[in-house]
């Protein structure tokens, strides 16, 4: 395993830029995420590192090596692919195998490792069939075990999840967690699944039209957004977002709610204008709280309960642990979990 | 009700009525009357036929001194056809599925050939040709080259023929290839790459199971293609010389239109007929097999 460093990554087309000097620090061993919404420059920047886009400007390094100017197969690197990309005409095991086939290999070495991959994945079955006569699910781990075959210093991994259903992706997300821990390779994941980026990843690179938006822990960028962009990007459903003002300690909302600020009131003015972030858990029914809201939307997952609602003209929502008896037009009342209230700038979103 | 349904039901043969009467009268009809005149003996323009069973193709298998001269120079001429043709059309095709400056305009320029008619290039060649005043007489005489007869040597005739029609069939493979080659995955080419497969490798594993349909097509469309050359080799040799050129089809015409002998024009036809379905067929057939496979 290998750390890479990515300095100052730029990517234009023409006059286009669509990357704008990016700095990223991956230590060895480390499973980061670059998550964004699509035309984040998140895919061309992955493209970049695995060699198969041209850097416009900046540097990218593995382990010491600064890999700019190699071709994709000296940067001691393997790649999953959104479809899989594998070879047709090739069996399973012909497929793990080609990498090392084409590294002049002997035949009985590529067997052994195509074999000892097989195992970790569970894949010795499949290994006689075509790609074309597996699921999804089975082509999905084929295409990581020819990536894992290979022992590369870093694996990418481009929306590896992305064309399986909702089961499959959450079984796959902890085989690939569990995969990243017995083989403690780097990864270098891309997404634009806030929750895969969530539940997998050491370290989280949130990216919005080729910029950085905020690096860190899954649950530092979840509790500490940088700005309104990660705060709402991150988390699902999103975070509710109020126009607030500060009046006496609190913040009044459009219709004259007023939210206690609690031990966050010394941070702002009187009278400053700001945006409210208030997560959709961290509300609570609470009959005396100080947030009204009319009820739009009631959805019952089973588990938990979605509530839809116009608080002060703006649309939230709430996620309760409980069943609710209500129906849209209710008016309910909400408590604020304190020490979870977000405040950002009202022109550049920045947290305060 | 019942009567509107009736008619929607047959609508489709409503559609279809006007190709294939065209198709009957002007392929099915032809075939087998071209059969029937096969075995029987006709000039053309008595009101009489008269059947005479196998003669006719006892007739040119056994004493038809210029049927199995015409039956080798197809074969060499199919198996010239299958090789250059489509080689170079798939060069050309990968060359030009490059990111090139003037890519349209090439890919114009190599298909343009395949748009003239063959008589047409046939008078063009024939003047290149030409000992005195062709352009290729031209160029080796300023070399200091000694020239030959290219279209006169019974040895070269049939590969100067070939040469005028290759040029002018490698665009149709070309843009063939070209149509295939859109269908080359491209996250496959990158997986490749990273596996560290160089051009050849690349091309043998991703390329060229990706085009083998386009392969299939290209060869079968080559091969009737070139089983039926007649045109081109009717308007620059004639045949000649001393039949060195003479192919099937050319025979077949000359047996009926200048020998006024229908029927072992016929028979001969009749031959390139079953030569043609007898290798068409099986080979569709195989390569439809092998490509499910491959599913």
């Amino acid at each position: 395993m290998s750390s890479v460093t990515i300095k100052n990554l730029q990517k234009s087309y023409g006059a286009v830029d669509v990357i704008h000097g990016i700095d990223v620090d991956i230590a060895p061993g480390e499973f980061v995420i670059l998550v964004g919404p699509s035309g984040c420059g998140k895919s061309t920047m992955l493209r970049m590192v695995a060699g198969l886009e041209d850097i416009s400007g900046g540097t990218i390094s593995i382990g010491d090596r600064v890999v700019n100017d190699l071709a994709p197969k000296d940067r001691d690197i393997a790649m999953v692919f959104q479809n899989y990309a594998l070879y047709p005409q090739m069996t399973v095991a012909q497929n793990m195998g080609f990498a090392l086939e084409m590294a002049g290999h002997s035949k009985a070495d590529i067997a052994r490792q195509v074999a000892r991959s097989a195992e970790i994945l569970g894949l010795e079955p499949l290994l006689d069939r075509k790609p074309a006569n597996l699921s999804g699910g089975q082509r999905q781990r084929v295409a990581m075990g020819r990536a894992i075959v290979r022992e590369p210093q870093v694996f990418l991994f481009d929306e590896p999840l992305s064309n399986l259903d909702a089961k499959l992706r959450v079984q796959m997300r902890a085989e690939i967690k569990a995969l990243h821990a017995r083989l403690g390779t780097t990864i270098l994941y891309v997404t634009h699944d806030q929750v895969e980026a969530m539940t997998m990843a050491d370290k989280i690179v949130v990216l919005n039209a080729g910029k950085v938006e905020q690096i860190g822990s899954p649950l530092d960028l979840y509790d500490h957004p940088a700005n309104k962009f990660v705060a709402g990007f991150l988390g699902s459903p999103a975070m509710n977002f109020f126009d607030a003002t500060i009046t006496q300690n609190t913040a009044q909302l459009a219709d004259g709610q007023r939210v206690p600020l609690g031990a966050r009131a010394g941070e702002v003015a009187e009278g400053q204008q700001l945006t409210l972030g208030l997560r959709p858990e961290t509300l609570t029914l609470d009959p005396a709280g100080p947030l009204q809201g009319r009820v739009k939307l009631i959805e019952p997952t089973g588990s938990e309960t979605f509530i839809a609602l116009d608080i002060a003209g703006q649309d939230a929502t709430v996620v309760l642990k409980d069943r609710l008896e209500a129906a849209a037009g209710d008016m309910l009342r909400f408590d604020v979990t304190q020490g979870r209230i977000h405040l950002f700038a009202a022109q550049s979103g920045l947290a305060l | 009700m019942t009567r509107l349904f009736d008619r929607m039901a047959n609508a489709p043969w409503l559609f279809l009525a006007p190709a294939l009467a065209v198709y009957a009268v002007f392929a099915i009809w032809p075939m087998i009357d071209v059969t029937l005149v096969s075995f029987q003996r006709w000039n053309g323009i008595d009101p009489t036929r008269d059947f005479v069973g196998l003669a006719n193709y006892t007739y040119i298998f056994t004493q038809d001194p210029v049927f199995w001269t015409a039956f080798r120079n197809t074969l060499i001429w199919t198996a010239l056809s299958l090789v250059f043709p489509p080689l170079a059309g798939l060069l050309l095709a990968l060359a030009l599925n490059q990111p090139l400056f003037g890519r349209a305009t090439l890919r114009a320029v190599f298909y343009l050939p395949v748009i003239i008619a063959p008589i047409a290039v046939a008078t063009m060649w024939r003047w290149m040709y030409d000992p005195f005043f062709g352009l290729f007489a031209q160029l080796l005489t300023n070399l200091g080259i000694g020239i030959p007869d290219f279209l006169g040597d019974p040895d070269l005739a049939l590969y100067s023929v070939f040469i005028a029609y290759f040029w002018q069939q490698v665009g149709f493979s070309m843009v063939l290839f070209l149509a295939g080659l859109q269908s080359v995955d491209a996250s496959l080419v990158e997986a490749s790459q990273i596996d560290g497969a160089g051009r050849w490798n690349r091309f043998k594993h991703v390329t060229l199971p990706a085009i083998t349909p386009t392969m299939t097509i290209v060869l079968v469309l080559s091969l009737i293609q070139s089983l039926k050359a007649f045109d081109i080799v009717y308007g620059l040799t004639g045949g000649g010389p001393s039949q060195s050129t003479q192919m099937l089809a050319l025979w077949a015409f000359s047996q009926s239109m200048q020998v006024f002998d229908f029927g072992r024009g016929g028979a001969i036809s009749v031959v390139l007929l079953v030569i043609t379905v007898g290798v068409v067929i099986p080979y569709l057939r195989w390569s439809q097999r092998r490509e499910e496979q491959l599913k």
